[in-house]
Protein backbone atom coordinates (compact mmCIF):
# COMPACT_ATOMS: atom_id res chain seq x y z
CA UNK A 1 0.00 0.00 0.00
CA UNK A 2 1.90 3.00 -1.24
CA UNK A 3 0.83 6.10 -2.14
CA UNK A 4 0.27 6.36 -5.98
CA UNK A 5 -0.07 10.27 -7.40
CA UNK A 6 0.38 9.63 -11.07
CA UNK A 7 -3.04 8.23 -11.00
CA UNK A 8 -5.69 9.55 -13.73
CA UNK A 9 -9.43 9.65 -12.90
CA UNK A 10 -10.51 9.05 -9.19
CA UNK A 11 -13.80 7.18 -9.20
CA UNK A 12 -15.86 8.90 -6.49
CA UNK A 13 -18.99 7.76 -7.44
CA UNK A 14 -18.04 4.06 -7.28
CA UNK A 15 -16.45 4.44 -3.50
CA UNK A 16 -19.37 6.75 -2.07
CA UNK A 17 -21.88 4.91 -3.47
CA UNK A 18 -20.32 1.64 -2.01
CA UNK A 19 -19.06 3.65 1.53
CA UNK A 20 -22.36 5.17 1.79
CA UNK A 21 -24.17 1.86 1.85
CA UNK A 22 -22.11 0.00 4.34
CA UNK A 23 -22.82 2.99 6.33
CA UNK A 24 -26.28 2.58 6.62
CA UNK A 25 -25.86 -0.99 7.75
CA UNK A 26 -24.17 0.42 10.65
CA UNK A 27 -25.82 -0.59 13.79
CA UNK A 28 -28.11 2.37 15.25
CA UNK A 29 -29.69 3.41 18.29
CA UNK A 30 -31.78 0.41 18.47
CA UNK A 31 -29.54 -1.63 17.85
CA UNK A 32 -27.19 -0.37 20.28
CA UNK A 33 -30.14 -0.35 22.78
CA UNK A 34 -30.61 -3.58 22.26
CA UNK A 35 -26.95 -5.10 22.76
CA UNK A 36 -26.84 -2.33 25.91
CA UNK A 37 -29.26 -5.22 27.74
CA UNK A 38 -27.27 -8.43 26.56
CA UNK A 39 -25.18 -10.92 28.13
CA UNK A 40 -21.87 -10.95 26.87
CA UNK A 41 -22.80 -14.20 24.65
CA UNK A 42 -25.89 -12.56 23.13
CA UNK A 43 -23.41 -9.85 21.96
CA UNK A 44 -21.41 -12.35 20.53
CA UNK A 45 -24.83 -14.61 18.63
CA UNK A 46 -25.96 -10.81 17.42
CA UNK A 47 -23.33 -10.28 16.06
CA UNK A 48 -22.66 -13.71 14.49
CA UNK A 49 -26.27 -12.53 12.78
CA UNK A 50 -25.13 -9.31 11.77
CA UNK A 51 -21.94 -7.45 9.34
CA UNK A 52 -19.62 -9.59 11.65
CA UNK A 53 -20.78 -12.95 10.36
CA UNK A 54 -17.97 -13.49 8.72
CA UNK A 55 -15.19 -12.46 10.98
CA UNK A 56 -16.73 -14.13 14.19
CA UNK A 57 -16.73 -17.63 12.33
CA UNK A 58 -12.99 -17.37 11.36
CA UNK A 59 -11.75 -16.88 14.37
CA UNK A 60 -14.53 -18.46 17.10
CA UNK A 61 -12.65 -21.42 17.35
CA UNK A 62 -9.63 -19.60 18.44
CA UNK A 63 -10.81 -17.28 21.06
CA UNK A 64 -14.16 -17.07 23.16
CA UNK A 65 -16.27 -14.35 24.95
CA UNK A 66 -15.19 -10.77 25.07
CA UNK A 67 -11.91 -11.45 23.13
CA UNK A 68 -13.67 -13.33 20.64
CA UNK A 69 -16.07 -10.13 20.24
CA UNK A 70 -12.47 -7.32 20.47
CA UNK A 71 -10.67 -9.53 17.52
CA UNK A 72 -13.69 -9.79 15.56
CA UNK A 73 -14.26 -6.00 15.68
CA UNK A 74 -10.90 -5.37 14.73
CA UNK A 75 -10.83 -7.83 11.76
CA UNK A 76 -13.80 -6.65 10.15
CA UNK A 77 -12.28 -2.95 10.97
CA UNK A 78 -9.38 -3.61 8.87
CA UNK A 79 -11.13 -5.59 6.28
CA UNK A 80 -13.54 -2.67 5.35
CA UNK A 81 -10.59 -0.14 5.45
CA UNK A 82 -8.93 -2.55 3.07
CA UNK A 83 -11.43 -2.49 0.97
CA UNK A 84 -11.97 1.16 0.43
CA UNK A 85 -8.46 0.54 -1.01
CA UNK A 86 -9.12 -1.96 -3.01
CA UNK A 87 -11.95 0.37 -4.44
CA UNK A 88 -10.36 3.59 -5.03
CA UNK A 89 -8.05 4.43 -7.49
CA UNK A 90 -6.30 7.63 -8.75
CA UNK A 91 -6.13 10.65 -5.92
CA UNK A 92 -8.28 9.22 -4.30
CA UNK A 93 -6.72 6.00 -3.27
CA UNK A 94 -3.71 8.67 -2.43
CA UNK A 95 -6.19 10.47 -0.17
CA UNK A 96 -7.47 7.23 1.93
CA UNK A 97 -4.47 5.74 2.32
CA UNK A 98 -2.50 8.89 4.12
CA UNK A 99 -5.72 8.54 6.28
CA UNK A 100 -5.47 5.00 6.60
CA UNK A 101 -1.67 5.44 7.98
CA UNK A 102 -3.25 6.63 11.35
CA UNK A 103 -3.38 3.07 12.14
CA UNK A 104 0.00 2.37 11.64
CA UNK A 105 0.29 5.39 14.23
CA UNK A 106 -2.05 3.52 16.08
CA UNK A 107 -0.04 0.44 16.19
CA UNK A 108 2.47 1.62 16.96
CA UNK A 109 2.17 3.58 20.29
CA UNK A 110 0.09 0.23 21.23
CA UNK A 111 3.26 -1.64 20.87
CA UNK A 112 5.50 0.92 22.59
CA UNK A 113 2.64 1.23 25.60
CA UNK A 114 3.27 -2.49 25.43
CA UNK A 115 6.50 -2.73 26.03
CA UNK A 116 6.50 0.09 28.40
CA UNK A 117 3.99 -1.71 30.90
CA UNK A 118 5.61 -5.36 30.36
CA UNK A 119 2.13 -6.22 28.84
CA UNK A 120 2.06 -10.26 26.91
CA UNK A 121 2.54 -10.08 23.49
CA UNK A 122 -1.21 -11.59 23.12
CA UNK A 123 -2.48 -8.94 24.91
CA UNK A 124 -1.07 -6.00 22.54
CA UNK A 125 -1.71 -7.79 19.46
CA UNK A 126 -5.95 -8.12 20.51
CA UNK A 127 -5.55 -4.33 20.22
CA UNK A 128 -3.70 -3.95 17.14
CA UNK A 129 -5.53 -3.10 14.20
CA UNK A 130 -4.21 -4.50 10.71
CA UNK A 131 -5.37 -1.57 8.65
CA UNK A 132 -2.37 0.57 7.89
CA UNK A 133 0.45 0.37 5.38
CA UNK A 134 2.56 -1.35 7.50
CA UNK A 135 3.29 -5.10 6.26
CA UNK A 136 2.52 -8.05 8.21
CA UNK A 137 5.98 -8.54 8.46
CA UNK A 138 7.10 -5.76 9.84
CA UNK A 139 3.81 -5.80 12.51
CA UNK A 140 5.52 -9.65 13.91
CA UNK A 141 9.02 -7.47 14.25
CA UNK A 142 7.23 -4.60 15.81
CA UNK A 143 5.46 -7.58 18.49
CA UNK A 144 9.27 -8.99 18.71
CA UNK A 145 10.41 -6.49 19.88
CA UNK A 146 11.87 -6.36 23.29
CA UNK A 147 12.97 -2.68 23.91
CA UNK A 148 11.77 0.63 22.82
CA UNK A 149 15.00 1.01 21.46
CA UNK A 150 14.07 -2.02 18.85
CA UNK A 151 10.96 -0.78 17.96
CA UNK A 152 12.19 2.70 16.57
CA UNK A 153 14.86 0.48 14.90
CA UNK A 154 12.50 -1.79 13.00
CA UNK A 155 10.97 1.42 12.21
CA UNK A 156 14.11 3.38 11.16
CA UNK A 157 12.85 3.39 7.13
CA UNK A 158 9.18 4.43 7.55
CA UNK A 159 7.76 8.20 7.99
CA UNK A 160 7.94 7.69 11.73
CA UNK A 161 11.87 7.10 11.65
CA UNK A 162 13.22 10.18 12.10
CA UNK A 163 10.34 11.66 14.31
CA UNK A 164 11.06 8.73 17.02
CA UNK A 165 14.94 9.16 16.95
CA UNK A 166 14.69 12.41 17.65
CA UNK A 167 12.45 11.62 20.51
CA UNK A 168 13.93 8.77 22.14
CA UNK A 169 16.55 11.27 23.95
CA UNK A 170 14.02 12.85 25.18
CA UNK A 171 12.22 9.77 26.56
CA UNK A 172 15.75 8.80 27.86
CA UNK A 173 15.69 11.68 29.74
CA UNK A 174 12.50 11.74 31.45
CA UNK A 175 11.06 7.79 31.46
CA UNK A 176 7.83 9.18 30.13
CA UNK A 177 6.27 7.82 26.68
CA UNK A 178 4.89 11.00 26.12
CA UNK A 179 7.48 12.69 23.92
CA UNK A 180 7.42 9.28 21.69
CA UNK A 181 3.61 9.12 21.57
CA UNK A 182 3.38 12.60 20.47
CA UNK A 183 6.42 12.31 17.85
CA UNK A 184 4.63 9.55 16.28
CA UNK A 185 1.43 11.91 16.38
CA UNK A 186 2.67 14.32 14.69
CA UNK A 187 4.45 12.15 11.80
CA UNK A 188 1.02 10.90 11.36
CA UNK A 189 -0.83 14.35 11.13
CA UNK A 190 2.14 16.03 9.42
CA UNK A 191 2.34 13.46 6.20
CA UNK A 192 -1.46 14.53 5.86
CA UNK A 193 -1.27 17.04 4.14
CA UNK A 194 2.48 17.62 2.96
CA UNK A 195 3.10 16.40 -0.83
CA UNK A 196 0.12 17.75 -2.04
CA UNK A 197 -0.35 19.96 -4.78
CA UNK A 198 0.37 24.34 -4.54
CA UNK A 199 -2.83 24.99 -6.17
CA UNK A 200 -4.93 22.45 -4.74
CA UNK A 201 -8.00 21.32 -7.08
CA UNK A 202 -11.69 21.01 -5.58
CA UNK A 203 -10.96 17.89 -4.23
CA UNK A 204 -7.96 18.43 -2.58
CA UNK A 205 -9.20 21.10 -1.24
CA UNK A 206 -12.47 19.36 0.49
CA UNK A 207 -9.64 16.77 1.50
CA UNK A 208 -7.88 19.53 3.25
CA UNK A 209 -11.02 20.36 4.49
CA UNK A 210 -11.56 17.64 6.34
CA UNK A 211 -8.55 17.33 7.96
CA UNK A 212 -8.10 20.55 9.36
CA UNK A 213 -11.07 20.01 10.67
CA UNK A 214 -10.27 16.72 12.43
CA UNK A 215 -6.87 18.53 13.50
CA UNK A 216 -8.97 21.30 15.37
CA UNK A 217 -10.87 18.88 17.05
CA UNK A 218 -7.79 17.02 18.29
CA UNK A 219 -6.26 20.06 19.01
CA UNK A 220 -9.54 21.32 20.91
CA UNK A 221 -9.53 17.83 22.90
CA UNK A 222 -5.97 18.20 24.26
CA UNK A 223 -6.72 21.61 24.92
CA UNK A 224 -9.44 20.98 27.18
CA UNK A 225 -7.80 18.65 28.66
CA UNK A 226 -4.75 20.20 29.70
CA UNK A 227 -7.15 23.48 30.87
CA UNK A 228 -9.27 20.88 32.99
CA UNK A 229 -6.10 19.33 34.58
CA UNK A 230 -4.87 22.10 35.81
CA UNK A 231 -1.32 20.06 35.10
CA UNK A 232 2.22 22.41 34.86
CA UNK A 233 2.63 21.01 30.61
CA UNK A 234 3.90 23.00 28.00
CA UNK A 235 0.87 22.74 25.91
CA UNK A 236 2.79 23.18 22.72
CA UNK A 237 3.88 19.94 23.44
CA UNK A 238 0.76 18.69 22.12
CA UNK A 239 0.25 20.99 19.66
CA UNK A 240 -0.73 19.46 15.81
CA UNK A 241 0.11 21.67 13.28
CA UNK A 242 -2.16 22.45 9.95
CA UNK A 243 -5.31 23.10 11.76
CA UNK A 244 -7.02 26.27 11.20
CA UNK A 245 -8.34 27.53 14.80
CA UNK A 246 -5.63 28.04 16.91
CA UNK A 247 -1.85 28.33 15.96
CA UNK A 248 0.85 27.27 19.06
CA UNK A 249 1.06 30.41 20.84
CA UNK A 250 -2.76 31.42 20.97
CA UNK A 251 -3.40 27.77 22.36
CA UNK A 252 -0.52 28.18 25.18
CA UNK A 253 -2.46 31.63 25.75
CA UNK A 254 -5.89 29.50 25.95
CA UNK A 255 -5.22 26.59 27.51
CA UNK A 256 -4.12 29.13 30.86
CA UNK A 257 -8.14 30.87 30.52
CA UNK A 258 -10.71 27.92 30.55
CA UNK A 259 -13.20 30.68 30.01
CA UNK A 260 -11.64 32.34 27.03
CA UNK A 261 -10.99 29.32 25.53
CA UNK A 262 -14.83 28.15 25.73
CA UNK A 263 -15.22 31.82 24.45
CA UNK A 264 -13.46 31.41 21.89
CA UNK A 265 -14.73 28.28 20.55
CA UNK A 266 -18.38 29.51 20.80
CA UNK A 267 -17.21 31.74 18.06
CA UNK A 268 -15.51 29.70 15.77
CA UNK A 269 -16.70 27.87 12.55
CA UNK A 270 -17.65 25.08 14.79
CA UNK A 271 -20.07 26.45 17.62
CA UNK A 272 -23.46 25.06 16.91
CA UNK A 273 -21.65 21.82 16.33
CA UNK A 274 -19.95 22.43 19.60
CA UNK A 275 -22.55 23.44 21.83
CA UNK A 276 -23.68 20.28 23.52
CA UNK A 277 -20.10 19.77 24.39
CA UNK A 278 -19.55 23.32 26.32
CA UNK A 279 -22.47 22.98 27.97
CA UNK A 280 -21.42 19.64 29.18
CA UNK A 281 -18.17 21.02 30.01
CA UNK A 282 -19.79 24.26 32.15
CA UNK A 283 -22.04 21.62 33.75
CA UNK A 284 -19.80 18.16 34.38
CA UNK A 285 -17.76 17.49 36.89
CA UNK A 286 -15.25 14.95 34.96
CA UNK A 287 -13.76 15.34 31.52
CA UNK A 288 -15.31 12.52 29.97
CA UNK A 289 -19.02 13.81 29.16
CA UNK A 290 -17.08 17.01 27.21
CA UNK A 291 -14.72 14.17 25.12
CA UNK A 292 -18.03 12.29 24.04
CA UNK A 293 -19.68 15.63 23.15
CA UNK A 294 -17.00 16.36 21.05
CA UNK A 295 -16.91 13.04 19.69
CA UNK A 296 -20.53 13.33 18.19
CA UNK A 297 -19.67 17.32 17.54
CA UNK A 298 -17.04 15.71 15.16
CA UNK A 299 -18.71 13.00 13.46
CA UNK A 300 -22.20 15.49 13.38
CA UNK A 301 -19.29 17.50 11.49
CA UNK A 302 -18.28 15.14 9.29
CA UNK A 303 -21.96 13.76 8.27
CA UNK A 304 -22.42 17.65 7.49
CA UNK A 305 -19.77 17.80 4.97
CA UNK A 306 -20.23 14.30 3.75
CA UNK A 307 -23.70 15.44 2.80
CA UNK A 308 -22.66 18.59 1.33
CA UNK A 309 -20.12 17.50 -0.99
CA UNK A 310 -21.01 13.99 -1.88
CA UNK A 311 -19.00 13.40 -4.57
CA UNK A 312 -15.84 13.85 -3.02
CA UNK A 313 -13.24 12.13 -0.47
CA UNK A 314 -15.33 13.74 3.04
CA UNK A 315 -18.33 10.59 3.00
CA UNK A 316 -15.09 8.34 2.74
CA UNK A 317 -13.91 9.72 5.99
CA UNK A 318 -17.25 10.30 7.57
CA UNK A 319 -17.50 6.78 7.32
CA UNK A 320 -13.97 5.61 8.43
CA UNK A 321 -14.66 7.67 11.76
CA UNK A 322 -18.47 6.25 11.90
CA UNK A 323 -16.82 2.84 11.69
CA UNK A 324 -14.21 3.31 14.42
CA UNK A 325 -16.66 4.52 16.95
CA UNK A 326 -18.87 1.81 16.14
CA UNK A 327 -16.38 -0.70 16.78
CA UNK A 328 -15.71 1.67 20.12
CA UNK A 329 -19.43 1.49 21.14
CA UNK A 330 -19.42 -2.27 20.94
CA UNK A 331 -16.16 -3.14 23.04
CA UNK A 332 -17.09 -1.01 25.36
CA UNK A 333 -20.70 -2.51 25.78
CA UNK A 334 -19.01 -5.75 25.68
CA UNK A 335 -16.18 -4.94 28.35
CA UNK A 336 -18.92 -3.06 30.19
CA UNK A 337 -21.00 -5.59 30.60
CA UNK A 338 -18.12 -8.36 31.42
CA UNK A 339 -17.21 -5.81 34.14
CA UNK A 340 -20.85 -6.17 35.31
CA UNK A 341 -21.88 -2.47 34.41
CA UNK A 342 -25.25 -1.48 34.85
CA UNK A 343 -27.16 -0.67 31.51
CA UNK A 344 -27.25 2.97 32.33
CA UNK A 345 -23.90 3.66 32.98
CA UNK A 346 -22.83 1.84 29.97
CA UNK A 347 -25.14 3.60 27.50
CA UNK A 348 -23.35 7.02 29.00
CA UNK A 349 -20.19 5.85 27.79
CA UNK A 350 -21.96 5.19 24.16
CA UNK A 351 -21.35 7.86 21.16
CA UNK A 352 -24.54 7.86 18.86
CA UNK A 353 -25.49 10.02 16.82
CA UNK B 1 -10.83 7.14 -47.47
CA UNK B 2 -12.19 9.44 -44.86
CA UNK B 3 -9.97 12.32 -45.55
CA UNK B 4 -11.46 12.33 -49.34
CA UNK B 5 -15.10 12.08 -48.01
CA UNK B 6 -14.20 15.17 -45.83
CA UNK B 7 -12.92 16.96 -48.69
CA UNK B 8 -15.63 16.33 -50.56
CA UNK B 9 -18.50 17.52 -47.89
CA UNK B 10 -16.05 20.51 -47.27
CA UNK B 11 -16.05 21.24 -50.81
CA UNK B 12 -20.02 20.70 -50.83
CA UNK B 13 -20.42 23.02 -47.92
CA UNK B 14 -18.06 25.79 -49.65
CA UNK B 15 -20.34 25.31 -52.75
CA UNK B 16 -23.38 25.80 -50.83
CA UNK B 17 -21.76 29.31 -49.37
CA UNK B 18 -20.76 30.65 -52.35
CA UNK B 19 -24.24 29.97 -54.29
CA UNK B 20 -25.03 32.32 -51.09
CA UNK B 21 -27.04 29.04 -49.05
CA UNK B 22 -26.82 27.71 -45.42
CA UNK B 23 -23.17 26.27 -44.36
CA UNK B 24 -25.23 23.76 -42.81
CA UNK B 25 -28.45 22.28 -43.26
CA UNK B 26 -31.37 21.57 -41.08
CA UNK B 27 -31.18 18.25 -41.20
CA UNK B 28 -27.52 18.34 -40.32
CA UNK B 29 -28.42 20.59 -37.20
CA UNK B 30 -30.65 17.97 -35.88
CA UNK B 31 -28.19 15.21 -36.23
CA UNK B 32 -25.74 17.45 -34.79
CA UNK B 33 -28.58 18.01 -32.15
CA UNK B 34 -28.59 14.44 -31.67
CA UNK B 35 -25.14 13.49 -31.30
CA UNK B 36 -23.85 16.21 -29.03
CA UNK B 37 -26.85 15.17 -26.29
CA UNK B 38 -25.62 11.54 -27.15
CA UNK B 39 -22.67 12.73 -25.82
CA UNK B 40 -23.94 14.26 -22.73
CA UNK B 41 -25.76 11.06 -22.16
CA UNK B 42 -22.82 8.98 -22.60
CA UNK B 43 -20.97 11.51 -19.97
CA UNK B 44 -23.88 11.10 -17.11
CA UNK B 45 -24.32 7.43 -17.70
CA UNK B 46 -21.15 7.03 -16.54
CA UNK B 47 -20.95 8.80 -13.10
CA UNK B 48 -24.52 6.98 -12.56
CA UNK B 49 -23.34 3.27 -13.86
CA UNK B 50 -20.38 3.84 -11.57
CA UNK B 51 -22.30 4.15 -7.99
CA UNK B 52 -24.81 2.16 -9.31
CA UNK B 53 -22.42 -0.75 -9.83
CA UNK B 54 -21.41 0.30 -6.08
CA UNK B 55 -24.45 0.03 -4.62
CA UNK B 56 -25.85 -3.35 -6.42
CA UNK B 57 -22.27 -4.97 -5.15
CA UNK B 58 -23.61 -3.78 -1.57
CA UNK B 59 -26.61 -5.41 -2.44
CA UNK B 60 -28.37 -1.84 -1.37
CA UNK B 61 -30.92 -1.96 -4.18
CA UNK B 62 -32.61 -4.14 -6.75
CA UNK B 63 -31.06 -5.06 -10.70
CA UNK B 64 -34.24 -3.34 -11.78
CA UNK B 65 -33.61 -0.06 -9.87
CA UNK B 66 -30.07 0.49 -10.87
CA UNK B 67 -30.95 -0.32 -14.81
CA UNK B 68 -33.39 2.16 -14.71
CA UNK B 69 -31.30 4.75 -13.18
CA UNK B 70 -28.19 4.37 -15.46
CA UNK B 71 -30.17 4.91 -18.50
CA UNK B 72 -32.66 7.55 -17.23
CA UNK B 73 -30.25 10.61 -18.87
CA UNK B 74 -30.80 8.58 -21.95
CA UNK B 75 -34.45 10.15 -22.41
CA UNK B 76 -32.65 13.34 -23.13
CA UNK B 77 -31.67 11.49 -26.57
CA UNK B 78 -34.92 11.17 -27.17
CA UNK B 79 -35.98 14.18 -26.50
CA UNK B 80 -33.46 15.63 -29.34
CA UNK B 81 -35.04 13.23 -31.85
CA UNK B 82 -37.96 15.24 -31.57
CA UNK B 83 -35.20 18.04 -33.63
CA UNK B 84 -35.41 15.67 -36.55
CA UNK B 85 -39.49 15.78 -37.33
CA UNK B 86 -39.24 19.53 -36.62
CA UNK B 87 -36.69 20.43 -38.75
Amino acid sequence: MSTRTNGSGSNYEYVTARVRSRRAKLFDEDDYRKLIRMGPGEIARFMEESEYEEAMNALGARYSGVDLIEHALHRNLANHFDDLLRFAEGRLYDYIARYLRQFDAWNIKTVMRGIYSDAEREAVETDLIRAGEFSERRIERLLGAESIEAVIDVLADTMFGDALADAYGEYEERAVLVPLENAVDRAFYETLITGLPDEPSRATQLYIDFLEAEIDFRNIENALRLSRSGADVDPAEYYIGGGRLFDEEELGALVANTDELVSRLRESTYGDDLDAALSELESAEGLSGVERALNRALLEYSRTLSNRYPLSVCPVFAYVLAKMREVDNVRAIARGKEAGLDPETIEEELVMV
Amino acid sequence: MIGLELTAAFIDAMVLLQQGGPAITGTGVAALAVGLAGFGAGYAERGIGAAAIGALAEDSISFGIALVLTVLPETIVLLTLVTLFLQ
